[in-house]
């Protein structure tokens, strides 16, 4: 019975000791929190810098991440939020502070815009922050990267020798035959499948099959039999591959997406200097970087922390 | 309906079709190791402990309540069994449409907590059923109050029920917590959603198994004190 | 309310419904099919009975997402590979509990049967296979619950399913598609939970219902 009675007044030691271990990590979550070697953070205002999560997202987020230490700020990175709609909802509510969105994204599915797609990139970027100026807590959309990364709807090779496909419209017409691989969000946000149906109207796909990872699963999906055709993104570097063909898209149907760092507009302004960094990123990014940043990571199996950390220090961004 | 043998052609092709990763990277696993891996171990059983902790806190009074309160155990046995039957990510979609609950551990934790009340009130008003009658009037007579009785005879008698109880909740928990990264609660699950949207096989394998290690290395050592507590029983049916 | 009924009329509502429940129903005959022979196999060994329950007890401590994450980059994306692993994750529950259900039949029962000269094949099928129907189909609907919760989680793979409408609702923040997959999936698990509970009491043998009414 003693022995007994030491036993029960053990376990709670036992289980305080175990907590103590695990304590380490409350808060952020396992595997993006600041990693230990970072040089340069802390001591500065802690940014948190969130991010969604596929490749470009990934190494967008670590960039502007790694440029904010490199001021002195302290960063914490969220680089797990499933979607802008999550992206948003926890810039809005203070759980990040920072996340860098696209144009065209935030116009039509974040800030609700229902009219037509502004003809230019210039005119996409104002309208959106103009839009996220007027928010409340308000937003602040900075210079974007002068690129666009908007979507290549792609067919395996066999599928398009075996149809004569070159444009969405081809794609439209035998498109009944096909099963079509997409993420989620891509079969309802009003940007991307049902746009597809709006301006092709042929488009009805014989099954839709719903893979929930942006980028990588897709192509693998395609390339494996699972569909014919499949939604990528213009920077992958997948899509650059021998056995996949992009579909041309002559009527110019997708709005312009080009990334930018969205603060909220308060934290922005007690941190002023928040804004030269991020620039000083977004401007050294173009079409043919970024294809070249993902596909070291989603190719060559690189992790965006160093894709990242390596390309700041080539651009004098970081020593 | 599935036709086995096309189904059987379709599995072979798709075996010898994949494209190139190699399984498992070894030098990523060493280069990452105390960046990576280890906060999101640490992150995981931070989420496991304190679900059990929590768990225990509610269920253990709950337990010794409702044993004394038989009315009450049919009630409290149907809502935490019908909290028991609601698939993971099912919970997870509800419990973050409440307004006030966000994406993170918080609502991980609270439906890893709901999940376990059900094994835990139930062994633990089974393990205090189990204590004779005979034992508790003789520890009565010797002058003892119902609480010492609790705590000093009830409980430790009861205790390999309860850390049975406990075994099975603690695997399910750790089990559970892996989903929960999806609502961006961290942990090992993490890796294995990051590794999915990467297409690095690598980083699918090592979270996988680095959790299954972590439940059955739970399990084995729960299992080894529950037989330690209780050696004269033989094994119990699952 | 009427938001969600709204999304539950869309119609890849019920094509999603479809997915999840042929998903689970193949992966849990499948299982039973594996399971039960396996079982029935090593009723006599101690050896095996033994090695049948660790591997089962262990089967169960590993997390449905692990295994279905770990068939991803062996099998690809899609329905089968979510197939496998549910099978996978089918067979355990099954297994251990058919395996003990047969071997605790008690000795002097078998005994005694033999003592009226019925042959294995005979004890087997007119004794054991009744009295250990009811841990059997236990097993059977528990294994039936989990497949149907884990097939939440094919939708990671591509596997399809009402997970599917989960992720929509969570990614597009809309809660109407988030509760009107939540709520199906609840629904679903709760049905089979109460159906193969329903099942399992009509396959107890009448005999065992009254013994177990008098609290054996």
């Amino acid at each position: 019975m003693k022995y007994r009675t030491k036993l029960i007044r053990a376990i709670p030691a036992l289980l305080a000791l175990l907590a103590l271990a695990a304590c380490g990590n409350v808060g952020s979550s396992g595997g993006s929190g600041p990693s230990a070697e970072d040089e340069g953070g802390g001591g500065g205002p802690t940014i948190t810098v969130g991010s969604k999560n596929f490749t470009e997202q990934y190494i967008l987020g670590e960039l502007y991440a790694q440029a904010l230490e490199a001021n002195g700020f302290n960063v914490e990175k969220k680089l797990d939020l499933g979607s802008e709609q999550i992206a948003d909802k926890a810039l809005q509510n203070g759980q990040i502070d920072m996340y860098p969105e696209y144009t065209g994204t935030s116009l039509v599915d974040v800030l609700g815009y229902e009219g037509e797609y502004p003809s230019t990139p210039e005119t996409t970027y104002q309208k959106a922050k103009e839009l996220y100026a007027q928010r409340d807590p308000a937003d602040t959309m900075l210079t974007p990267a002068q690129f666009n990364n908007t979507y290549g709807i792609f067919v395996r090779k066999d599928v398009a020798e075996k149809y004569d496909l070159k444009t969405l419209a081809d794609l439209a017409e035998v498109s009944p035959k096909l099963a079509f691989v997409i993420f989620s969000e891509f079969k309802n946000r009003e940007d991307s499948y049902p746009n597809m149906q709006r301006n092709y109207p042929a488009f009805d796909f014989g099954d839709i099959v719903i893979v929930n990872s942006i980028g990588g699963p897709i192509y693998q999906g395609v390339l494996q039999g699972e569909g014919d055709a499949g939604v990528g993104f213009t920077t992958d570097g997948q899509l650059a591959s021998d056995e996949l063909v992009v579909m041309e898209d002559p009527k110019n149907i997708w709005p312009f997406y080009y990334p930018a760092p969205v603060v909220r507009s308060d934290v922005l302004e007690k941190n002023p200097k928040m804004k030269g960094a991020l620039n000083e990123v977004s401007a050294s990014l173009n079409a043919e970087i970024m294809r070249e940043l993902n596909a070291q990571v989603a190719i060559e199996q690189e992790d965006p922390e160093d894709v990242a950390a390596e390309f700041l220090q080539e651009k004098g961004i970081v020593e | 309906m599935v036709d086995p043998g096309a189904f059987g052609l379709a599995l072979l092709q798709d075996l010898s079709s994949i494209e190139e990763p190699r399984l498992i990277e070894w030098d990523w696993i060493r280069e990452n190791f105390w960046e990576d891996i280890v906060p999101a171990i640490q992150g995981h059983i931070f989420l496991s402990f304190v679900s059990v902790a929590i768990a225990l806190a509610i269920s253990l009074p709950t337990g010794v309540l409702v044993s004394r309160y038989r009315k009450a155990y049919p009630p409290v046995t149907f809502v935490t069994g019908i909290l028991y039957s609601i698939p993971s990510l099912a919970l997870f979609g509800i419990l973050i449409s409440i307004p006030g609950i966000t994406i993170g551990p918080t609502p991980v934790i609270i439906a890893l907590v709901a999940y376990s009340l059900l094994v835990l009130i139930r062994n633990t008003v089974a393990g205090l059923d189990a204590v004779p009658a005979e034992t508790i009037d003789a520890a009565r007579g010797m002058g003892l109050t119902n609480r010492q009785i609790l705590f000093k005879v009830e409980f430790p008698l009861a205790l390999p029920v309860i850390v049975a109880g406990i075994r099975i909740a603690t695997v399910t928990i750790i089990g559970i917590a892996t989903i929960g990264a999806y609502i961006a609660a961290g942990g090992l699950g993490k890796m294995i959603f990051d590794g999915i949207n990467r297409s690095f096989p690598t980083m699918i394998i090592t979270g996988a198994v680095l959790a299954t290690a972590l439940a059955i290395f739970a399990d084995l050592s729960l299992l080894a004190l529950e037989r330690h507590l209780r050696p004269w029983a033989r094994r119990r049916r699952a | 309310m009427g938001a969600i009924l709204d999304v539950l009329k869309r119609p890849d509502f019920f094509e999603l419904l479809r997915q999840h429940v042929l998903l689970s129903a193949v992966a849990l005959v499948i299982g039973i099919a594996i399971a039960l022979p396996v079982a029935l196999a090593i009723r006599n060994t101690t050896l095996g009975a033994a090695l049948a329950v660790n591997i089962g007890n262990i089967g169960r401590a590993v997390p449905s997402l692990a295994i279905l994450a770990l068939c991803q980059p062996f099998l690809g994306f899609g329905f089968d590979t979510a197939l496998v692993a549910l099978t996978a994750l089918a067979i355990p529950p099954i297994l251990i509990n058919a395996s003990t259900g047969l071997r605790e039949v008690s000795r002097d029962v078998i005994d005694a049967a033999r003592g009226m000269g019925l042959s294995g094949g005979q004890i087997l099928t007119r004794i054991q296979l009744p009295i250990a129907a009811p841990v059997i189909f236990a097993g059977i609907r528990t294994s039936a619950v989990q497949v149907v919760a884990s097939a939440t989680l094919a939708t990671f793979i591509g596997g399809g399913g009402l997970g599917n409408l989960i992720v929509e609702g969570t990614q597009r923040n809309d809660t109407a598609i988030l509760l009107a997959g939540s709520l199906s999936v609840a629904v679903l698990a709760i049905l089979t939970e109460v159906g193969f509970g329903a099942l399992e009491k009509g396959m107890t043998p009448k005999g065992l219902k009254i013994a177990q009414k008098r609290g054996r």
